[in-house]
């Protein structure tokens, strides 16, 4: 099986053993420190945000400014030493436990300029609570900012259903629970790999068999380490979730002794950033048990997915060592390393301007991104396939009016796709046809000023398109269009060009055709000239008429040079965003859009991001299996 | 060695807080050209050369294609300038993508409030957050030939009938010539009946009864036929120049384009006989100095927008620059009041209303102009704009929407 004796696949599998177990295990202690710390940290904010919940609406309940410094005096005796606490109304410091705000600089003051950062974020924290009223992608009603351990949390005051200041508080850091040890995992490799060394040392070396026992161990060490782990996760999101409640239950008690008031809700308190409850905690602060357990359920099942697809990656490691893959693909890199370091340059570039803005795109496509939520991460604006399904999924592009008239949809997607490739059509159809004719006019033997003619028609290719369309645009104009003028002096009536699909296509394919005839011209003209002349001489010896010599002989020989020039066409034509662009506008109604030009729309006009890429990807699609055929197509005719 | 060693360090403790406190560099942003653009630079050097500051400002010209986008690009990496200069309609759409400009309410006390006429303030608050100073606002107002019409019309009734009896199609001759196929222009009806695009909260009220009377009114123009059809701006300039438009309906940046021979006025816009009597309100832009949220001398650059939005800044903007400022205080000098063109632009905006600057407004563009176009080709405005209010509401509502 491997090209090599069986000796050295029993080191083969031993390294890739090692390697797997490198990456299943070093990967997923790296992982699981990562999470744990995330863990951590999470808990240690929630509870901060627990205790300036707290401290809203108790300053909230504050008659007078008086009472708020009063109460904030005495929260601060409550808490810890290192507490501090800033109530901030407008641009005044109402109340603060800051030592920095004693003397001259006491509460109650104007805020100074170096200030200026709370009164900002007040104000932002205002306008999150407004935005997150009118509806749409939840803003931050509450900001958090990592000191070590330590968090300064900022909380709206609200009174009367409206935003009146702002509370920053700071909870002084608490000691860390402290890690995991590593050795559990150490061992687990070390014993794998002893055990593979004796059992490799004793079995005959046949190649399935060892590995089989290579994987068998790796599945063995890595299920251990799996199931460790996972355990000790659930156990820290479990101390996480007691030390919340017990967190709440203090602030409950707290807030019970400050104000005298018996019903007390803490529970409203454990809230995420837009002060939406996570209900985990009750109001006495109690853990829901069925919702706690949910959530250490869920954080099990994330961890386990992200192990297992490490695990995965270790067996294919595994895999791909053992039976020679890595030793083979090491050797083509060391044998052909100078053309390795050629393209070195060339990969990177691609994969950074190119596969990675591609696979961005993609990613996007798949989320409900736009301008109100770029600064959520992606994984939150996940939508599935929903942006495909609303684009795919709506046929309605064409219904019929209360008056009974069929009237298209132009902003739907079928109308447009179907409206791209009548427009692709079209003009490939128009520039081959029209430029073939042209380049046979200028074969004639013996034509004069035949390099003129060239030139001058090869002009409308070499001027920039997008002035060309502006020329074409204002030729259409309806009053002082030259083409209404012309139409005039048959005695026609002027016509709205843009304001009827048909009228308004004719502009955009008028214009285009005027640019893509060029292209056809001096493709045909370079392959006609390359028709030897004796084959037109022996097939007037055999008295073939023009035409049967056109059919005969012209056409298969401009075969091979029109094919690729078509392929190239179609694509151009179909992504042609600068003619529709710049002469319809899409006018009237969207109804003369392009999908490319739609795409754009719905990204820059409407800042549907995420929509606007799905629209990109379908295009892509669309191209892709266009490729696909036209390829096949293009080998048969090579064939022929 | 010792020596050497101490007076290095007396070298570095005189030049240190020196070069830390001495001079702010400041680069500002703009896209003036032409006399703007000079009396801008004159009043930078104004700047520049007051004895009592350490701020340095450096004016750099930025293509005005490319500005929005460059600021959107470049200042949330850092890479921007201190200040820039913009009109305020991207502005919502700036606050919303963050770090891009910075809020600057906790600096403006009411007194420098006070010193801008109030809608140019209003038109670069957001969410209640004042973002930038005004530096100068434009609004259209009614541009006459005053050859051809000496006293312009204070009516909509008056200039049906004067605009009629300058008509005569054959010749090309018309009474009024305004774009009234582009949405920016028509809107100063729209708010004239008391209709607009958004409500407070930012929800489209495209189909709102009094736009759907506004347009009907656009309808009976039309029909009265006094208007050129399909009025691009180069048409509307070249009836103007060559005497064959006796009115136009523009702002500051058309007069620029009347030729030298052409004896102009410029009047308010007409009030509506049709709303009881209620002007036409324009739709103002407001140029505001925002300070970068990058900004490594928001305070410095603060004291320069304070500078420029101020009166003596003001006066020669107005007077050199031919723009129109924000301070109120510019339009009590004699030589800003002789000026009948900038008194009337000032007249015109007590009325205009400020341009909404939330993020929505990119996408009312689309469905308002295929609206517009429907009315023009003959179609009913209540149909035109109940389906532009659909296609916007939907638009709106796909950024609203919660997963």
């Amino acid at each position: 099986m491997s090209p090599a004796g069986p000796p050295a696949s029993r080191v083969r599998f031993g390294i890739g053993l090692l390697f797997g177990l490198l990456v299943a295990l070093a990967g997923g202690w790296a992982l699981l420190l990562g999470a744990r710390t995330q863990l951590e940290d999470d808990w240690t904010t929630r509870r901060a945000i627990v205790a300036v919940n707290a401290l809203g609406s108790l300053v909230g309940q504050a008659t007078d400014d008086a009472g708020v410094r009063k109460l904030v005096s005495a929260w601060q005796g409550t808490h810890p030493p290192g507490t501090r606490v800033r109530v901030i109304r407008g641009t005044t410091l109402e109340a603060s436990t800051d030592p920095a705000d004693t003397g001259a600089k006491a509460a109650p003051r104007r805020l100074a300029r170096e200030e200026k950062p709370l009164y900002d974020q007040a104000q932002r924290l205002r306008a999150g609570v407004d935005s997150n009223r009118e509806g749409g992608a939840p803003k931050a009603e509450i900001e958090v900012e990592r000191q070590g351990g330590a968090r300064q949390v900022a909380a709206p005051l609200e009174a009367d259903g409206k935003v009146t200041g702002m509370v920053r508080l700071l909870v002084p850091a608490e000691p860390s629970t402290g890690g995991r040890s590593p050795v559990q995992a150490v061992l687990l490799l070390v014993f794998a790999l002893v055990l593979y060394a004796v059992a490799a040392w004793l079995l005959p070396p046949r190649t399935a068999l060892l590995a089989t026992v290579s994987t068998a161990l790796f599945c063995l060490a890595a299920a251990f380490f799996v199931g460790g782990e996972l355990r000790a996760l659930g156990l820290a999101e479990r101390d996480g979730q007691r030390a919340l409640a017990s967190t709440v239950a203090a602030e409950v008690g707290r807030a019970r002794a400050l104000t005298g008031a018996s019903a007390i809700d803490g529970g409203a308190w454990d809230t995420d950033l837009a002060r939406k409850p996570h209900g985990l905690v009750t109001g006495a602060g109690a853990i829901d048990r069925e919702k706690g357990e949910a959530q250490a359920q869920r954080v099990r099942r994330g961890a386990l997915r992200s192990l297992l697809t490490l695990a995965a990656l270790g067996l294919l490691a595994l895999v791909v060592v053992g039976f020679g893959g890595a030793h083979r693909v090491g050797r083509a890199l060391v044998t052909n390393r100078q053309a390795y370091a050629y393209i070195a340059p060339a990969i990177m570039g691609t994969t950074l301007l190119v596969f990675f803005p591609f696979l961005y795109g993609i990613a996007l496509s798949f989320t409900d991104s736009n301008i109100y939520n770029t600064n959520l991460p992606l994984t939150e604006l996940w939508v599935g396939l929903r942006n495909y399904a609303t684009i795919l999924g709506d046929f309605s592009f064409l219904r019929r009016a209360a008056d009974g008239h069929w009237v298209f949809n132009y902003l739907n997607f079928y109308w447009t796709f179907l409206f791209t490739v009548i427009w692709t059509i079209t003009n490939v159809v128009w520039g081959v046809s029209f430029g073939l004719l042209l380049a046979l006019v200028l074969n004639t033997k013996g034509l004069a000023l035949r390099p003129i003619y060239r030139v001058l028609l090869i002009l409308p290719w070499a001027m920039p398109n997008y002035i060309t369309a502006l020329i074409w645009k204002g030729m259409f104009h309806r009053q002082f269009g030259v083409v209404n003028q012309v139409l005039a002096i048959f005695g026609f009536e002027p016509l709205s060009w843009f304001d009827t699909p048909f009228t308004s296509y004719l502009t955009a394919l008028a214009t285009n055709g005027w640019l893509s005839f060029p292209f056809m011209m001096v493709v045909s003209l370079g392959a006609l000239q390359s028709i030897p002349a004796d084959l037109y001489e022996a097939a007037r010896v055999d008295g073939a008429s023009r035409w049967q010599q056109f059919r005969a002989i012209t056409l298969p020989s401009l075969k091979p040079a029109l094919v690729p020039a078509v392929i190239l066409s179609v694509v151009w034509t179909f992504n042609m965003f600068n003619i529709i662009y710049l002469v319809t506008a899409g006018e009237p109604g969207g109804s003369t859009e392009i999908l490319i030009t739609q795409a754009y729309k719905y990204a820059f006009q409407r800042y549907q991001y995420g929509y606007a890429a799905a629209y990109a990807t379908i295009i892509f699609g669309i191209l892709l299996v266009y490729g696909t055929i036209q390829n096949r197509v293009t080998r048969a005719t090579e064939a022929l | 060695m010792r020596t050497l060693f101490v007076l290095l360090a007396a070298v570095a403790g005189i030049l240190m807080p020196g070069a830390a406190a001495a001079q702010a560099k400041l680069v500002v942003w703009h896209s003036y050209r032409g006399g703007e653009k000079s009396a801008f630079e004159k009043v930078v050097g104004a700047f520049n050369a007051r004895p009592d500051t350490k701020i340095k400002v450096d004016a750099l010209a930025v293509p005005f294609d490319a500005f929005a986008d460059k600021i959107s690009a470049a200042v949330p990496r850092g890479k921007g300038p201190d200040i820039f200069i913009y009109a305020q309609d991207r502005m919502g759409g700036w606050v919303e993508a963050g770090n891009t400009v910075e809020p600057i309410d906790f600096y403006v006390d009411d007194a420098l409030k006070g010193r801008f006429i109030p809608t140019t303030v209003e038109a670069l608050t957001y969410r209640g957050n004042l973002y930038g100073l005004p530096l100068d606002y434009k609004v259209i107002a009614l541009i006459h030939n005053r050859k051809l019409l000496k006293t312009p019309p204070r009516t909509t009734g008056e200039l049906v009938k004067v605009a009629q009896g300058l008509t005569n199609r054959p010749a090309g001759k018309f009474g009024l010539a305004w774009s009234y196929g582009d949405f920016y222009y028509v809107a100063s009806l729209l708010n004239g009946f008391g209709g607009g695009v958004f409500d407070k909260a930012t929800r489209p009220t495209m189909n709102a009864p009094e736009n759907v009377k506004a347009l009907d009114l656009l309808v009976k123009w039309e029909k009265a036929g006094f208007m050129p059809a399909e009025p691009s701006s180069a048409l509307i300039t070249s009836l103007f120049n060559e005497g064959k438009a006796a009115m136009v309906f523009s702002g500051p940046w058309f007069l620029g384009e009347v030729a030298s021979d052409i004896d102009y006025g410029v009047a308010p816009l007409p009030t509506i006989d049709e709303a009881g009597g209620q002007p036409m309100r324009p739709w103002m832009t407001v140029e505001g100095v925002f300070v970068s949220a990058q900004s490594q001398h928001k305070d410095a650059a603060f004291e320069f927008a304070k500078y420029v939005t101020g009166a003596e800044a003001g006066k020669v903007m107005a007077l050199e620059g031919r723009q129109s400022p924000a301070a109120k205080a510019v339009y009590d000098d004699p030589k800003v009041q002789a000026d009948p063109v900038l008194s009337a632009f000032r007249k015109q905006v007590e009325v205009a209303v400020p341009m909404p600057n939330v993020a929505e407004m990119t996408m009312m563009w689309s469905p308002a102009t295929t609206a517009l176009n429907k009315v023009n080709a003959g179609n009913s405005p209540r149909e035109a704009m109940d389906v532009a209010q659909k296609a916007l509401q939907k638009d709106v509502d796909a950024l609203r929407k919660k997963k």
